[in-house]
């Protein structure tokens, strides 16, 4: 008895965690949460329906229509009427590629509530489903017009930007995004690897200055340093540099790598331990 | 914001591998055309954003160096979309593609077609592209293109229903934590395994 009482508080346990460290591990979640709804349900409290929500939507991703229909029932008969249910079955929608119901599910939410962002950006992300990416990028657009402060919103642009090699527009997006993050490296370094990508000289000095600005809010960022690297050596390459500025970029050059020999020698010490 | 995960290989949408050919002679190289190229292993780069410059320049370089050192060749690259109904090279596979075919003139370039995609994995769901004239062509998809196909599919099916996935590694998991290993020992163990 014993057992499974911990068994059920472990499995609670690691379902919080993956919630709110956004995992989705969809798999992982379903195995154990079907388990969890199927033997204990009564007695997980309160914390019932945030399980059935999240299973629900692993389920989703793991095309077990069965167990996201279950979790969607027992959630619409404890809450009817909820515009956060009403999304999940639009989701559910959409998992079965039943766009056009999933649309209007979400026009349905938005005729009540003209400002749920949550079904807005469904809307897009059907467009996203569906491959129409200037459709998704003109409404993400019109929906940053209005809710200018939603960063996974300028992060999700940038990276449709990207996709469509339009690195202008999404440099342009990350630009937002470091204003308001200063101290995310993340975005410093995404933001250097665009400018990269763009190529040309002051691109890539650009390039350079944001690897090392990510590496300064974050050392441990192998990416800034391994992009530190790369774009130094392109400067110090380029015949169109003057031998003051190739010999300060083989400098950096040289720096990055004994900063990334030495990571390697610290995570390889670290693997026999 | 939730997109469908529709790859096979783990949790991750965008899978890339590159394949590896063994060459042992210098005389391999000039008459490539008469003897067929064999992919010997494949190394899963990233499943984020593709059309990124440093990175990948990164993840060429590290592996050709390990290629060199084992006496490999980079021989191909294989790209497999977020979305499942896009099945069609786009620029970032065709433009990986066209730099390993500098290298390597025989390059293939492999999309995979997730809609046909099963457990099972009874057909091959790769269509192979070679480069020729600067364009790629489709490969006549009833030409066997493996070694053992039978073989294959009954490692892929076991390794696919005992979830090995959950423990591939690819070059951004790599760039997350140096001690990831992109070479997949453990993963090619298993193969070696089930042969």
């Amino acid at each position: 008895m014993a057992n499974v009482i911990s068994f059920k508080n472990e499995m609670r346990d690691k379902l919080r965690k993956w919630r709110e460290d956004n995992h989705r591990n969809s798999e992982q979640i379903v195995d154990v949460g079907e388990e969890l709804i199927n033997e204990h349900a009564s007695k997980l409290g309160d914390d019932i329906w945030i399980i059935y929500e999240q299973v629900m939507i692993a389920a989703l991703d793991c095309s077990r229509d069965d167990l996201a229909w279950t979790c969607l029932q027992e959630l619409k008969r404890q809450f009817p009427g909820s515009q956060r249910v009403k999304r999940l079955a639009g989701m559910r929608l959409e998992a079965l590629e039943k766009y056009e119901d999933a649309s209007k599910q979400y026009d349905s939410i938005l005729q009540d509530d003209p400002t749920n962002t949550a079904a807005r950006k469904r809307k897009i992300s059907i467009l996203k489903a569906q491959g129409k990416s200037a459709e998704a990028i003109r409404e993400l657009n019109e929906y940053l017009e209005q809710f200018v402060g939603d960063q996974e919103a300028w992060h999700e642009l940038s990276e449709l930007y990207i996709n469509e090699h339009d690195y202008g527009k999404a440099a342009f997006c990350l630009e937002e995004l470091m204003m308001t993050n200063p101290h995310n490296h993340l975005y410093c370094e995404q933001y250097a690897e665009v400018k990269y990508t763009q190529g040309g000289l002051e691109n890539l000095e650009l390039s350079r200055k944001y690897f090392a600005q990510a590496l300064k809010l974050n050392n441990r960022n192998m990416r800034a340093l391994f992009g530190l690297y790369m774009s130094a050596s392109h400067i110090a390459a380029s015949p169109k540099v003057n031998a003051t500025v190739k010999k300060a970029n083989v400098k950096y050059a040289t720096w990055a790598t004994n900063q990334i020999n030495r990571a390697y020698q610290v995570s390889y010490a670290r693997c026999l331990l | 914001m939730y997109n469908r995960n529709v790859s096979p290989s783990a949790k991750k949408s965008q899978p890339k591998l590159e394949w590896r050919s063994e060459h042992t002679s210098k005389e391999k190289k000039k008459d490539s055309h008469s003897i067929p190229i064999l992919c010997v292993d494949c190394i899963p780069l990233f499943h984020g954003t593709l059309a990124l410059a440093p990175m990948l320049e990164v993840a060429l370089t590290l592996i050709d160096t390990w290629c060199k050192e084992n006496k490999y060749v980079i021989a191909g690259y294989y790209q497999a979309n977020e979305r499942t109904k896009d099945f069609r090279p786009n620029q970032v596979a065709e433009k990986v593609g066209a730099r390993i075919a500098e290298n390597f003139s025989e390059a293939a370039m492999i999309m995979v077609d997730s809609t046909r995609f099963t457990m099972g994995c009874y057909e091959p769901i790769l269509a192979i592209y070679d480069h020729h004239e600067n364009k790629w062509k489709c490969r006549d998809c009833n030409v066997d293109s493996f070694e053992d196909w039978c073989e294959a599919q009954k490692i892929t099916s076991a390794l696919l229903e005992g979830r090995s996935y959950e423990s591939l590694i690819d070059f951004d998991n790599h760039l997350d934590d140096l001690r990831n290993d992109w070479t997949n020992p453990e993963i090619n163990k298993s193969v070696l395994h089930l042969c």
